[in-house]
């Protein structure tokens, strides 16, 4: 799919923002709330996200954990951790300066 | 959005790393759990979108397909996550040792020969390790080794007036005497030597006899050495004086072994003897730590003494008597030399009192010049004594090193299969190559393969070192006493043990694995798979070295095995077959009856059903033990011709009895044993010949030292050479005196017949013959004699054991290259034959190469075998390594095996089908 990347690498930051204010979701969830919250403007590639999600799980910001839901099917939810929230400060506080910055220049150039 | 019950409990951040660095561990063992978890999840996240589709109202199997399609590549996220989610290293060579495994068992019987022949040298190496770990290199378990010291003088020593350049033995006099004088330097201790085995009898063990190793030491070495007890306490200097029963202590071990660990034991009591003699009665007051068996090299100890307490009445006949070493710690401050210093004044002090006081007349001057110049030296503690090292530990390193050499034929033995094998495997190597994989992951693969063969040779061999080295141990004891060591095999050894697996997988792994990483992949890929296009080239050198490996085990263990047959086949002057020894102790020694007695218990012993002969003497003949002292002699007349002469005491019968010829002259009588002015002796040959050398030393007389002044003697007649003390000692002069003293005599009783039954009749009827006198043992003089050659019969054995293994290693080892050849060649020798080649010349076509090898091989191995010989010298007896015999002998054993395996091969070679052969292709 040569379709461009529209989250702009800001998946990590979308889905522990989400896992942060909705609690555990599995990947679909996570997926399907982006795309609904931002009205199916940006778009989940799932050939991005799990990787990344495993990514993370590596780095300790999210933890897995398997349940099997009421329909007897196996789920992987995630749920943030104490590291993540504080990566989650971070990552957001490093969004808003860029996007600040890069508003910045194309009001004034 | 569907919730499971995540109780969201936050972890802290390092728990959560280990979770995290755990699961990744864990995944790699189960890589099937993992996939399917992904799997799952993807499935999952298919039919949660499938399903929001179809609420949309696209049709099940086209949502299903959209779906999967914005999905992507399922197998490569797969892939992607996988990596992510375990250590991709360890999953690297746990597959590369799954796959090990598949080919291991693919070839049943190469793995079978690799593993059994490591098994076997790593075992046989492991043991001899542990044995000398045992014995010598444990560390005591001591408080600050680093401050102990031990003393050592030069020249001759207080108690035989012999010496050499460094003396470790001591007097209990001279002890005390630095004692008082180095009290602010140094702490000082006697420890005598364990020696021999002697008997004790416990109280509670309802009379019987029991065999013990007993030490003797200071009250205060505990003290100074920084030992706990485990139970009880330990020896104090109050212990140190004499008077009423003396305490002991027993060992940890002993105390596991013989009392079970029983807390009772204390205030046991037990009467100990000495050889034969009545050494007290003790009581047991403490046990000693455990791991501390004694701090002498290679003797462990079961029970100690406090040092007085042996044999007080040879305190005070012979204050002079040496027997044990003197170590100390330095104090704290203190160095080595400021200790000596104080020492050496005291010592040389008392060397001179001890001169004008009890040195006998007669002495040569300049030995007693030497004496009171001597000089005191403080050595480490942790050093071993030159001597003691010379006769306990080296046979264990000249073990080791044969072993060693084993190990490393065996190496070169399993990495010549693996080369051969490597070749048949040149396919799966190139494909390898051709989809991607580097040269190191390749190398990676033959190493790991490698590694699971030295693993198990490791596991094997610890198995087998475990069954041998408590079976080595018991072939060192003497036969009358079971030898004890605490064997077990602690990390020291695992340590070993894994440390020898590996360096054993890099010296026969490595070459294999860089041939067969090594693979052009087109090359391999064309020729369709010829299973023997590993050139022979990589061989040679191994087989060349497997040839000097077992050429030099050869060499060594054919000089030990000469020397052992040497000695068990030499002339000891006596004949030792049919002897019986009995070992006697009188109840009164001081009895003035005794003497009468115990002749009188010879009188009717010699009457006993099926007994020839019977005659006593001190010790008996080939007793190691005890060194026949060395007593100044003087030719009135021709003093220049004064010397010494050994002494032995024997009864008339003596020379009868043990077959010892007499030159001239006549055998003693009764008669002689009476107190004259002129003692009536006999003479060996050696002292004929040293001080009677252009006469006839019939009816000659001389003077002896005694400790009246000198006393006159009389040869009466000239006896053969015989060995007296070890069987290795050439005879020097002795001289053999009726007089017997009673307190502790040997019996010697020639056998009509077969002298086993003798064993245990005799002491009964001795004891019912005179109940005051005690038989405190029995055995064959041929037994005493063996037990004297145990450690060069144990060298023998064990040498040969490991030199029909290293042959058979060989000759498999040339087997294998030989067979391989002929595969090579096959083609190549159906051409020649098709030729019309004759038989011989084919069979010489193949054997002639492997033959210059062989000579290089046998080249090097007798040069590192020549060197090598140098560390076995001290166990050599009339053989050297340059002799004839010694270079053949191993040289026609390797020729001969060489041609046993070379047969097969030449055959195989001169029976190949030149049709057959061509048309393989």
């Amino acid at each position: 799919m040569a379709r461009q990347d529209s989250l702009q690498g800001s998946l990590p930051l979308l889905v522990l923002k989400i896992l942060a204010r909705q609690g555990p979701l599995h990947g679909y969830g996570l997926t399907a709330q982006i795309e609904c919250m931002s009205e199916e403007v940006l778009r989940v590639e799932e050939g991005s996200l799990y990787p990344a999600l495993h990514r993370m799980e590596e780095e300790r910001w999210i933890a897995a954990a398997w349940v099997t839901t009421p329909n007897k099917r196996r789920a992987c939810l995630y749920e943030i951790t104490e590291d993540g929230r504080k990566q989650l400060d971070q990552e957001e506080a490093r969004w808003r300066a860029v996007t600040a910055a890069v508003g910045h220049i194309l009001q004034h150039a | 959005m569907a919730r499971g019950d995540c109780r969201g409990r936050p972890h802290s951040a390092a728990r959560l790393k280990l979770m995290s660095w755990r699961s990744r561990l864990t995944n790699v063992f189960d890589t099937e759990r993992l996939d399917r978890d992904l799997e799952d999840e993807q499935l999952f996240h298919v039919e949660a979108r499938a399903e929001a589709l179809v609420e949309r109202g696209v049709p099940p199997e086209e949502a299903i397909r959209q779906a999967r399609r914005r999905f992507g590549n399922l197998l490569k996220l797969r892939e992607s996550s996988h990596e992510t989610k375990l250590h991709p290293r360890l999953e690297c060579v746990l597959q590369d040792a799954r796959f090990g495994l598949r080919m291991l068992r693919k070839n049943p019987m190469v793995t079978a020969a690799a593993v059994l022949s490591l098994a076997l040298t790593i075992g046989a190496f492991t043991a001899a390790f542990s044995l000398i770990d045992a014995l010598f290199l444990r560390p005591f378990p001591v408080a600050d080794p680093d401050s102990l010291v031990y003393l050592s003088s030069s020249g001759p020593d207080e108690g035989t007036f012999r010496g050499g350049p460094s003396n470790i033995s001591f007097s209990l006099p001279m002890l005390d005497r630095l004692r008082e004088a180095s009290r602010a330097e140094i702490e000082l201790f006697g420890i005598g030597y364990g020696g021999p085995y002697q008997n004790a009898v416990f109280d509670g063990g309802r009379g019987k006899e029991e065999v013990v190793r007993p030490q003797w030491i200071s009250g205060a070495g505990f003290g100074i050495l920084g030992i706990r007890p485990a139970l009880g306490r330990l020896l104090t200097g109050v212990d140190d004086t004499l008077g009423g029963d003396h305490a002991a202590v027993l060992s940890h071990a002993y105390w596991m072994r013989r009392f079970g660990g029983n807390p009772a034991v204390i205030g046991q009591k037990l009467t100990l003897s000495v050889r034969g003699v009545d050494s007290g009665r003790f009581q047991i007051v403490g046990v000693a730590p455990k791991g501390f068996s004694g701090i002498e090299p290679g003797q462990p100890t079961d029970l100690w003494f406090p040092l007085p307490s042996r044999n007080p009445a040879q305190w005070e006949a012979r204050p002079g008597s040496v027997f044990f070493h003197i170590r100390g710690r330095l104090k704290k401050g203190v160095t080595t030399e400021q200790a000596r210093n104080a020492l050496q004044v005291a010592f040389i002090k008392y060397r001179h009192e001890w001169v004008s006081r009890i040195l006998r007349p007669g002495t040569p001057l300049q030995r007693v010049d030497e004496f009171v110049n001597a000089r005191l030296e403080l050595h480490p503690g942790s050093e071993v004594p030159a001597n003691l090292r010379t006769k306990f530990e080296r046979p264990f390193w000249i073990l080791a090193l044969i072993a060693g050499l084993v190990l490393l034929l065996a190496c070169s033995n399993v990495a010549n299969l693996l080369v051969a094998r490597a070749a048949a495997r040149e396919r799966e190597m190139a494909l390898r190559i051709s989809i991607g994989a580097g040269r190191g992951r390749l190398i990676q693969q033959m190493l790991i393969e490698s590694g699971l063969l030295a693993c198990a040779g490791c596991v094997l061999g610890l198995a087998f070192a475990a069954a041998t080295a408590p079976a080595i141990v018991r072939l060192l004891a003497p036969s009358d006493f079971p030898a004890y060591l605490d064997l077990h095999v602690d990390w020291r050894v695992l340590g070993f043990v894994a440390l020898i697996g590996l360096l054993t997988t890099l010296l026969f792994g490595l070459a294999p694995a860089f041939r067969a990483s090594a693979v052009s992949p087109i090359r391999a890929l064309q020729a369709g798979g010829d299973r023997h296009s590993v050139r022979i080239g990589i061989l040679r050198p191994l087989l060349a070295a497997q040839v000097s490996f077992c050429f030099a085990v050869l060499f060594i263990a054919g000089l030990l095995l000469l020397s052992f047959f040497k000695l068990t086949t030499l002339d000891l002057g006596f004949s030792k077959d049919r002897v019986v020894i009995c070992t006697l102790s009188a109840a009164n020694p001081r009895d003035e009856k005794t003497p009468e007695s115990v002749m009188r218990l010879l009188e009717r012993t010699r009457r006993l059903p099926g007994i020839r002969a019977a005659s006593l003497s001190g010790r008996g003949l080939a007793v190691t033990s005890y060194l026949t002292p060395q007593l100044p002699i003087r030719i009135p007349g021709r003093e220049e011709r004064s010397g010494q002469s050994g002494y032995m005491l024997v009864s008339p019968g003596f020379f009868e009895t043990m077959q010892i010829g007499l030159m001239a002259g006549r055998e003693f009588v009764p008669a002689d044993a009476e107190r004259r002015a002129t003692v009536s002796v006999i003479v060996n040959h050696a002292f004929a010949s040293r001080y009677f050398a252009d006469e006839d030393p019939l009816g000659k007389k001389f003077l002896r030292i005694d400790p009246c002044g000198w006393a006159p003697q009389q040869i009466v007649a000239v006896a053969r050479d015989a060995r007296y003390n070890t069987v290795r000692d050439a005879a020097s002069p002795m001289a053999f005196s009726p007089y017997l003293r009673a307190a502790g005599a040997t019996l010697e009783v020639r056998a009509a017949g077969d002298p086993s039954p003798l064993l245990s009749t005799l002491k009964d009827n001795i004891e019912h013959i005179d109940p005051s006198i005690r038989v405190t043992s029995v055995s064959l003089q041929s037994t005493r004699i063996d037990d004297s050659l145990l450690q060069e019969r144990l060298l023998a054995l064990l040498a040969g054991f490991f030199a029909v293994v290293a042959v058979v290693l060989a000759a498999m080892g040339l087997y294998g290259v030989l067979n391989y050849s002929v595969a090579q060649r096959t083609k190549e020798i159906g051409i020649r034959i098709a030729l019309g080649a004759h038989q011989l010349v084919v069979a010489r076509l193949v054997v002639a190469d492997m033959l210059v090898l062989t000579v290089i091989g046998v080249a090097i191995g007798i040069a590192g075998g020549l060197a090598l010989a140098r560390y076995v010298a001290t166990f050599l007896f009339e053989v050297r390594p340059s002799d004839f015999f010694s270079v053949a002998l191993p040289l026609a054993c390797l020729l001969a095996a060489s041609g046993l395996a070379a047969i097969p091969a030449a055959v195989r070679a001169v029976r190949v089908d030149p049709i057959v052969a061509l048309r393989h292709e």
